[in-house]
């Protein structure tokens, strides 16, 4: 797409006054729900988490409201919008971007794909170290995506919009801003969406992709024998058993969301998109379960809640995607893993699905880069932005085994002196 | 123990009423995707219509919608001292038949139900008749429900609930009495049948009547497709509504049992919040049954102005979740006579071989052609017609409370 026909548009977040007020005076008509004695976490959210936010929200968060907002805005950077034409009756959708070049002109265009509850805000801490220029490490170009339904993009009209759909819609943004090849970044629905880009569009546009959220599946008589025999013959790590156990906690405790958001989303909406406590902790529950013991300030919680709060489409938008990955998959969204081009893990402990090894390589026949850590969970890029942009320089720096893989975009300077040139 | 019992009525004082009003014109709705009809959830347009309609008429006439609920329930509070979890305060509905000797009844509700699903049932179940048996009637509101206060200890689970409505019936004199729930209350008359039957609970009767899948595998209901050429029409429809309450209408179980708190901020919060995710429950759970929106907001309002809150009412799925983790579906088998009501729009409509095998005290059962979940409010004749020819004369638990027969 041309710039003379392009529909973008500069973006800077800007909250009416109407929303603050309307967000005001609900928060000064709460009404808190009872606890049971020594609930501690047990049943979700604890009453003094909440009342604490609450509280914090009303009487000094909101009335700085303008602060934030300026703050959030710095931090991102340059944003955008623009309309993208989506294939099959869809329309355009008018989507919300950040996008941020490297001084470095060869820098690698990466697009990073937030999730649920993330948003475009998770791309904030890692922004900065990813355009940065270094005779040691690549750059990047990075564009970081509202997808629709989320942050300040308009949320998709009709019924059928899944992981298909929002992988076009990234790539046409990719394209649209001039980046025909690409690699990707992306954890949770962001994974599913960066994954299934590697599947339609590499490797023409997509070169590679990256997740924070690596998936494989069980060992399986008929489907995967060989990872069954493994699975018998040899045991797993203290840490593989340990990710096991986590998993089957997430499942078991820490699915229900899932269960809803996959079934009733509707339901579920006309609260979140009513009541700003019941947003809070049904987002907040979220923040601390899957995240590594991260100090979440109040601020940092009711920045990310507000960005939802004040959403261009509302809360309720954002379920959608599970509903409509549940009838499009019914096998499940475990399956499928494959792609045609080279893919890179990082691991983190504390993320919610932590499975054996074996399995994730069994399902990742292009697997080319891992990395372990010690420590982090779900929300990789906002609990441990070095360590992920580390991997992402490691997996595409020189030496790495995607070092190029944008043809002419390695993210280095390109050193004149070796060509011989002139003066 | 003293008589604590006082007469109640509810009386919502103005200032709830008010807030609960800038709370209605204060609502936000979302949007909702081109003909979702009611695929996604509660449909926007009912919802709306209802909120305004709430915010609008019905509050207006709260007082009116009010007293007709006094008139119609004869309501107290008593406390009641629960072992290991201290007194609680509990609301009831008491009404006595004039027959003297008609049969105690306990009526147990569910969630999203309520003391509320007593209201058509009662004139019935009181009349006398020299055709079939008189009742006098206890309508217990479960703690964390209505006017009764909530638990405040963690692990407050079946065995507790069950304490509660055995130690309601022998305070108010009935020493032997038979039980009627559905939902929950299936569940806490059933373990009431086990803790305190025969001694004081005599019998009892469900309309959700339950049983055990010979294997538990990841997905029973598919390995029950294959049989399904072997089904009649009637077995198979009921198949089809138990695999879509599996797979489609589960969530709210599933948050409810894990973290119900996280839920109750918004229930508790949200009137239209509240609205939406209990009226999915009313449209999906009954066979398309009527709703007026006077209906569907009393039903509501009990909820909303709920002495603990509307989210005390979830936790209980937490707590049998956790100390019954084998589910519901266990342990099913009673020492005294059981009746069974078969309405084809329940939420599980199981072989009836797999339910008499998990009954071996089963002595009565009627199967209805229509009627959902909710049948004390969708079919009271329907349902109190089989409690008269369960506990009727010539019937299979006639006389079973020895001088209380009903007549």
């Amino acid at each position: 797409m041309s710039q003379a026909l392009s529909s973008e548009k500069p973006f800077q977040i800007s909250i009416s006054s109407f929303d603050l007020t309307l967000l005001r005076q609900k928060l000064e008509l709460v009404r808190l729900a009872h606890e049971v004695d020594n609930a501690g976490w047990d049943y979700g959210v604890p009453l003094s988490e909440i009342k604490r936010l609450t509280a914090y929200w009303k009487d000094t968060f909101l009335p700085k409201w303008h602060e934030h907002e300026a703050k959030l805005n710095e931090d991102l950077g340059p944003q955008f919008t623009r309309d993208i034409e989506v294939d099959g009756g869809f329309g355009k959708i008018n989507v919300h971007y950040v996008h941020r070049k490297s001084a470095v002109v060869d820098a690698v265009p990466l697009l990073f794909v937030h999730g649920w509850p993330g948003s475009v805000l998770e791309v904030k801490k890692i922004l900065p170290l990813l355009v940065e220029e270094s005779p040691d490490y690549p750059s990047f170009h990075v564009v970081a995506i509202s997808l629709p339904g989320y942050g300040f993009s308009e949320a998709p009209q009709r019924k059928g919009f899944e992981a298909v759909q929002l992988a076009e819609v990234c790539n046409k943004l990719m394209l649209s801003l001039g980046y025909t090849e690409y690699v990707t970044q992306g954890g949770d629905v962001g994974s599913l969406v960066t994954r299934k880009i590697a599947q339609i569009y590499g490797p023409k546009h997509s070169k590679a992709w990256h997740t924070n959220s690596p998936i494989g599946e069980p060992p399986h008589p008929i489907k995967r024998p060989l990872l069954l025999l493994s699975h018998l013959l040899f045991s797993y790590s203290p840490s593989e058993k340990a990710g096991l156990e986590r998993t089957m906690q997430f499942q078991k405790q820490g699915s229900g969301y899932f269960a809803q958001q996959s079934t009733q989303p509707q339901t579920l909406g006309y609260s979140l998109d009513d009541s700003p406590v019941g947003l809070l902790a049904w987002i907040y529950e979220k923040l601390v379960n899957w995240s590594d013991g991260y100090s979440w300030t109040d601020d940092e919680v009711l920045t990310w809640i507000s960005v939802y709060w004040f959403s261009k489409s509302g809360p309720a938008a954002s379920t959608r995607i599970y509903y409509e990955l549940a009838q499009a998959y019914p096998e499940g969204i475990f399956s499928g893993v494959q792609t045609p081009i080279p893919v890179g893990h990082s691991y983190f402990p504390q993320d919610i699905f932590v499975v054996p090894r074996r399995w994730i390589r069994a399902a990742n026949p292009t697997l080319v880069f891992e990395s372990d850590h010690e420590s982090g969970g779900h929300f990789a890029a906002h609990e441990r932005p070095e360590e992920l942009v580390s991997d992402l320089r490691k997996m595409f720096g020189k030496g790495g085994p995607c070092y190029g893989v944008v043809p002419g975009k390695t993210g280095y300077v390109v050193d004149v002196i070796k060509f011989g040139g002139r003066d | 123990m003293s008589d604590t019992e006082a007469p109640f009525r509810i009386s919502i004082s103005d200032n709830e009423l008010e807030s609960l009003k800038q709370k209605l014109a204060l609502t936000r709705f979302p949007d909702e995707l081109e003909d979702a009809g009611r695929d996604y959830g509660a449909p926007l347009a009912d919802i709306q219509r209802l909120t305004n309609y709430w915010k609008d008429t019905y509050l207006s006439k709260w007082k009116e919608h009010e007293a007709k609920l006094n008139e119609d329930l004869p309501q107290f509070t008593r406390d009641i001292e629960v072992d290991g979890f201290g007194t609680l305060n509990i609301h009831y509905v008491h009404k006595k038949s004039t027959v003297v000797d008609a049969v105690p009844l306990l009526f147990v509700h569910g969630w999203p139900g309520s003391f509320l699903e007593a209201r058509k049932i009662l004139p019935l179940l009181v009349e006398n008749s020299p055709e079939h048996p008189s009742f006098h009637v206890v309508a217990v509101s479960l703690p964390g429900y209505g006017f009764s206060e909530a638990p405040k200890k963690k692990g407050f689970g079946s065995t507790q609930y069950a304490e509660v409505g055995h130690k309601l019936m022998l305070a108010l004199g009935y020493n032997e009495y038979v039980t009627q729930g559905g939902d929950w209350g299936a569940l806490i008359t059933r373990r009431i049948a086990q803790l305190y039957g025969p001694k004081h609970s005599k019998a009892w009767h469900t309309n959700m009547p339950l049983g055990e899948a010979p294997h538990p595998t990841r997905r029973p209901w598919l390995l029950l497709t294959y049989l399904l050429f072997k089904l009649s029409p009637k077995e198979k429809a009921g198949l089809e509504r138990t695999q879509w309450f599996q797979e489609k209408g589960i969530g709210y179980f599933k948050e409810q049992s894990t973290q119900p708190q996280t839920l109750g901020y918004s229930l508790a919060d949200s009137p239209v919040g509240l609205l939406g995710w209990i009226y999915e429950k009313l449209v999906n759970w009954t066979d398309e049954y009527p709703w007026t929106d006077d209906e569907v907001l009393t039903w509501i309002s009990i909820y909303w102005f709920s002495r603990a809150g509307p989210a005390a009412s979830v936790r209980i799925y937490y707590e049998v979740n956790n100390l019954t983790p084998e589910g519901f579906a266990r342990n099913i088998e009673t020492p005294i006579p059981v009746g069974h009501s078969y309405f084809p729009k329940e939420l599980a409509i199981l072989p009836r071989s797999w339910i008499k095998a998990a009954n071996p005290t089963l002595v009565f059962e009627s199967e209805h052609e229509g009627g959902g979940h909710f049948a004390a409010y969708e079919r009271p004749e329907a349902l109190v017609g089989d409690l008269r020819k369960m506990f009727g004369k010539g019937g299979p638990a006639f006389g079973v409370v020895p001088g209380k027969t009903g007549f």
